[in-house]
């Protein structure tokens, strides 16, 4: 498969909710793409379109029209089949609630997408993964064994164990304390910087969007500007003047 | 993906009880009714059959084979010595007896009297002790009449044929008494066969020829039926040993064998009331589970794959359930059959029989069931999307997508089924109205989500009246009527058959009492034993029978058989049942039956002739359909008709209390043989079927009402878990509430009185249909034994309602308390 420079690229993408009275375009003709092992934060005020955007994007929600590439792969044309395949194995995902299966040993829950796939995963990076994730005590806790910082490392490294295209944060610090989000996100950026993972994150906390190396606006359903390096000020700042 | 599905059991084993219990308990029931089945078989084999317990083939003389104008073959031992001529054949011997009397010094009783040959398998006699009858003068006993005449190997006794002839016996052996009820009661015994010619004296009579074979059954079976033919004896059957054993039973029970007919309809609504319970508890188990199933979604499951998953769950517990269900089935039935040998010693030959289909097939179809149940369930958790799981509880917003097309479904089948039922009421026709029954109820189910949270609105406004909690409750249980439905209709079939059969079993058992009230003439009748005419005495039992409690009326009888001659048929030799008309009159139940002097009341069989004579004496005939053993006439003109004294006997009929409890009537039963000293197995009548027939209904309706009993509580744990869903959902809600000022109490009464709406419409529905479905059903079952007695038994529905609100009022007790001890704030900060 030839490696593009973008892990993911969307064109003409638009998505409407409801109708007549109660009819919300979410998404008005995007056209976005992300570059590999970049880490990308998306921001704007509520209903502005931004975790529709995300959804689409991981191939959770359809969007009406448009094109979304990933791994060389439209991802609208794609059966439900090969669309969960997809995400299996192309994509990864990271909760604001972290989202573990319970009933399952966190080392389960980490492996949970690749026995889904009935694939044997591979050892040397599992234990590079649970090294830098710092899970290696943790392995055999059941989810409500472990604190919310430890099940957010556990979500992360389900989401890294897979090599995905991309991986998607939806406001995965939101319901962390600054100290154990601030933790996860640095994992997270440690992962881009030495990894070469892409990272995606939905988030309205400036904090959080001041680790990714890039934030896109979004404002009325569509991409509205976007900030390099971003700091805590500038991202606020900018925030405010959307609001406007 | 396995697992998930096995991790899944092990932490959530608590949810699937309520499965486990349903599927266990279905299984149990069909497993008792197939271990019934064989068991029965088994029994009669031992018992009817313990005559050829141990052959290959019986032939016997089938009246159903004879033609009108032939006269049935008697089997002698000429035929028996054809048959052991055959080739193929190993041994043969005939079951027959001839009567005699037997007098040891103290004491004479009758005797039948079997053929036994060592070479032949001792006539299917089983020597206890000592050695077979060789020689002229020596004979065999059972071992219980033995004891009871005191005589043992080595004792002399008298014997005398039908003819007079008395012969000096020594007993050699004591043979096994029989267990086939229908001889057991004589002492039998075994005479050599040629001193059996002897003693018989031509009058050789063989109800059967047991036959063992050589070589290949089917082959022998062929030849025999050919060797018959050619001997011009085409009135003879021959069967396999099982086979026959099946004919006579069917005979005893009347054509077909209805008591596994009854249980396996039983089983069949417990597997259909499990199906729905599987359906129910696997719906609100995924219900629990839709955020991580749409998780497993988001990671990469395919959607067979979470299918599979919910099937793999379901199969483990059907595997695990159905054993469990077949072992406890097993358990009951060998404690059942203990029970039994120990309270009545005379039933030593029940027997419990497992037959490996008898396990298997229960296993087999509570696995099929609990996965065909699960599927349903299971395609609905398949069609979630992956975002469910990242929408914070919106699953209150559910919309009803109960759609057009399966309200015209449901319509459909409910149509199709009303008439099927309609149609089997009218014309008695079981089958079609189990159909009918079994469209229908789904149907009616599916169109639930039309009718039921309208009528929870309408009661709830109807009830809640002022108070705002109340308002608010009558507003909440129809909140997400999806939810509500399916809550109801959970319990809302459970109540629908308990209440079914309910109404169904008190109308059986109040026709049934009917129809027995006109075919049998009196309640209870008692026959003296030992025969002559014993007026006297008679009339004293009856006197003394008359003070007893629960009895209403008494009167005597004779009985004694006359030649009768008709104008239009042969000379018959017809049974004479002689009363006093004024007496009889007390005691008689049914209609038109009894005689004026002159006058026979003809029971024989449908007869046009005005007259018929005996002994000279003309007699105007009344002709009746009613079940007795004789033709009645009154005691006035009985003297007129020189009957045989010496051969008559004389008897007690009584009338007893109508509101007699039938569990009184087996008491009464055995007062009354205590008085007269009657074998309380020769007490006969009306009222013994009755308390019989009351007895297995109660019996039926007990088990099946404890069985359906689970449904209603797995229905109740239902409301539970949806009244925690809405707590849980209503979190914020709630707390707003309480920050308004609504008190603590008022919020629980809130939940109560959404529980008790849910539960108590539901079961109020359920009795509106269970009802229909009972008078239908009872209809359609036994319309064709005669006029129907409809009978609702309100106290007991009063009950079912009263225990659904009650439980319904319990079920809000948990989530009612975890919702007031939620703080005002506390709600609110939640997401």
């Amino acid at each position: 498969m030839p490696k593009t420079e973008n892990a993911v690229a969307a064109r003409g993408l638009t998505k409407t909710y409801g109708h007549d009275s109660t009819r919300v375009e979410a998404l008005r003709d995007v056209t976005v793409s992300f570059e590999r092992s970049r880490f990308t934060a998306i921001m704007g005020p509520s209903g502005s379109g931004k975790s529709t955007l995300m959804h689409c994007l991981a191939g959770l929600d359809t969007a009406d029209s448009g094109e979304i590439v990933i791994g060389g792969k439209n991802l609208l044309e794609l059966s439900d089949d090969q669309l969960t395949e997809m995400r299996r194995e192309q994509i990864g995902f990271v909760f604001q609630s972290f989202n573990l299966v319970p009933t399952i040993s966190a080392k389960d829950n980490i492996l949970l997408p690749l026995s889904l796939a009935g694939k044997k995963h591979d050892r040397d990076w599992f234990n590079t993964v649970i090294q830098s994730l710092g899970l290696r005590d943790r392995l055999n806790h059941k989810p409500h064994e472990l604190s919310g910082g430890q099940q957010q490392r556990v979500a992360v490294a389900r989401a890294l164990l897979t090599r995905p295209e991309v991986v998607f944060g939806d406001e995965p610090t939101g319901n962390l304390d600054s100290r154990t989000g601030a933790e996860v996100l640095s994992l997270m950026r440690t992962s881009t910087r030495e990894m070469g993972q892409t990272i995606i994150m939905v988030t309205h906390d400036p904090v959080a969007a001041s680790y990714a190396d890039n934030v896109l606006l979004m404002k009325d359903g569509t991409i509205v500007g976007s900030i390099q390096e971003p700091t805590v000020a500038a991202v606020t700042e900018a925030l405010a003047s959307l609001a406007e | 993906m396995l697992h998930v599905a096995l991790s899944n059991i092990k932490t959530y084993a608590r949810r699937y009880i309520a499965v486990i219990l349903a599927v266990a308990i279905g299984t149990a029931f069909l497993a008792a009714t197939l271990a019934v089945n064989s068991s029965t078989q088994a029994t009669l084999r031992n018992s009817l059959g313990d005559a050829y317990k141990n052959a290959d083939l019986v032939a016997y003389p089938d009246w159903d084979l004879l033609g009108d104008a032939d006269e049935p073959t008697r089997l002698d031992m000429k035929d028996i010595a054809a048959i052991r001529d055959l080739p193929g054949v190993s041994t043969a011997y005939g079951v027959g007896y001839a009567y005699g009397q037997m007098h040891t010094s103290d004491n004479g009783y009758t005797v039948a009297l079997q053929p036994v040959d060592p070479n032949q398998r001792l006539g299917g006699l089983e020597l206890l002790e000592g050695r077979p009858p060789l020689s002229g003068n020596e004979m065999i006993v059972d071992e219980a009449h033995a004891e009871d005449m005191g005589i043992s190997i080595g004792d002399v006794v008298a014997l005398g044929n039908e003819q007079g002839k008395t012969e000096n016996m020594k007993i050699v052996g004591i043979q096994r008494s029989s267990t086939n009820p229908q001889v057991a009661a004589t002492a039998l015994g075994g005479l050599s066969e040629k001193s059996w010619i002897q003693f018989a004296d031509g009058q050789e009579d063989f109800g059967e020829i047991v036959i063992n074979a050589q070589g290949p059954l089917p082959a022998l079976e062929t030849q025999l039926q050919e060797h018959f033919a050619s001997q011009q004896m085409k009135d003879i059957a021959v069967l396999t040993a099982d086979e026959k054993v099946i004919h006579d039973v069917a005979q005893m029970t009347g054509g077909t064998d209805q008591l596994t007919v009854v249980l396996v309809v039983f089983a069949l609504i417990a597997l259909v009331v499990t199906g729905l319970v599987v359906v129910n508890t696997f719906s609100v188990v995924i219900a629990q589970r839709t955020r991580e199933l749409a998780l497993l979604r988001i990671l990469g499951a395919k959607r067979k794959q979470i299918r599979s998953s919910v099937l793999v769950e379901a199969l483990l517990i059907g595997i695990a359930a159905s054993m469990i269900g077949v072992l406890l089935a097993i358990t009951l039935m060998a404690g059942l059959i203990e029970v039994l040998h120990a309270l009545v010693p005379s039933m030593s030959y029940a027997t419990l029989a497992l037959n490996p289909a008898g396990i298997i097939i229960p296993i087999i179809v509570g696995i099929l069931m609990t996965v065909i149940s699960a599927s349903l369930p299971a395609r609905r958790a398949m069609r979630l999307a992956p975002l469910a799981a990242l929408r914070p509880f919106d699953a209150a917003s559910v919309k009803n997508r109960a759609g057009k097309v399966r309200i015209v479904i449901g319509a459909l089948l409910a149509l199709a089924g009303a008439a099927g039922l309609a149609y089997g009421a009218l014309e008695g026709d079981l089958i079609i109205a189990f159909l009918g029954g079994l469209v229908s109820f789904p149907g009616i189910l599916m169109l639930a989500s039309l009718f039921v949270p309208s009528s929870v609105a309408g009661i709830g406004k109807a009830v809640a009246g002022n108070s705002t909690a109340g308002k608010l409750a009558a507003l909440n249980a129809v909140r997400n009527p999806g939810r509500t439905t399916a809550t109801a209709t959970a319990l809302l079939i459970g109540v629908t058959l308990v209440s079914m059969i309910m109404v169904g079993g008190q109308t059986a058992k109040a026709s049934l009492n009917n129809s027995i009230a006109g075919e049998f003439p009196v309640d209870v009748m008692v026959a003296l034993p030992g025969t002559g005419l014993q007026e006297a005495e008679a009339q004293d039992f009856a006197e003394q029978i008359g003070e007893l409690e629960g009895v209403d009326a008494t009167a005597t009888y004779d009985f004694g058989s006359a030649t009768a001659e008709f104008s239009t048929e042969e000379p018959y030799e017809v049974q004479l049942m002689a009363v006093d008309p004024q007496s009889f009159a007390d005691v008689a139940l049914a209609e038109g039956i009894v005689p004026k002097d002159g006058q026979i009341v003809f029971t024989q069989w449908p007869t046009e002739d005005a007259s018929l004579s005996i002994g000279g004496q003309t007699l105007q005939i009344k002709s009746s359909t009613a079940t007795v053993d004789g033709n009645i006439v009154s005691k006035q003109t009985f003297s007129k008709l020189g009957i045989d004294e010496s051969q008559a006997f004389s008897g007690i009929l009584v009338k007893t209390d109508e509101q007699l409890a039938s569990s009184k009537i087996n008491d009464l039963v055995s007062e009354i043989a205590d008085i007269t000293g009657v074998d309380s197995s020769m007490i006969s009548g009306g009222v013994v079927m009755k308390s019989m027939f009351s007895q297995v209904i109660d019996v039926l309706l007990a088990i099946v009402s404890a069985l359906l009993a689970v449904a209603v509580l797995i229905a109740l744990i239902g409301v539970a878990n949806t009244l925690s869903l809405s707590v849980l959902e209503r979190t914020r809600e709630n707390s707003l509430l309480r920050a308004l000022g609504l008190k603590k109490k008022q919020l629980r009464s809130m939940l109560a009185t959404e529980a008790v709406l849910i539960g108590g419409v539901a079961a109020l529905l359920g009795l509106v249909l269970g009802v229909a479905y009972g008078l239908l059903g009872a209809r359609s079952a036994l319309s064709s034994m005669g006029a129907m007695t409809y009978e609702i038994p309100w106290w007991q529905l009063a009950v079912v309602l009263l225990i659904s609100i009650v439980a319904a009022l319990l079920a809000s007790v948990t989530p009612g308390r975890r919702a007031a001890k939620l703080s005002p704030v506390e709600g609110l900060a939640t997401e």
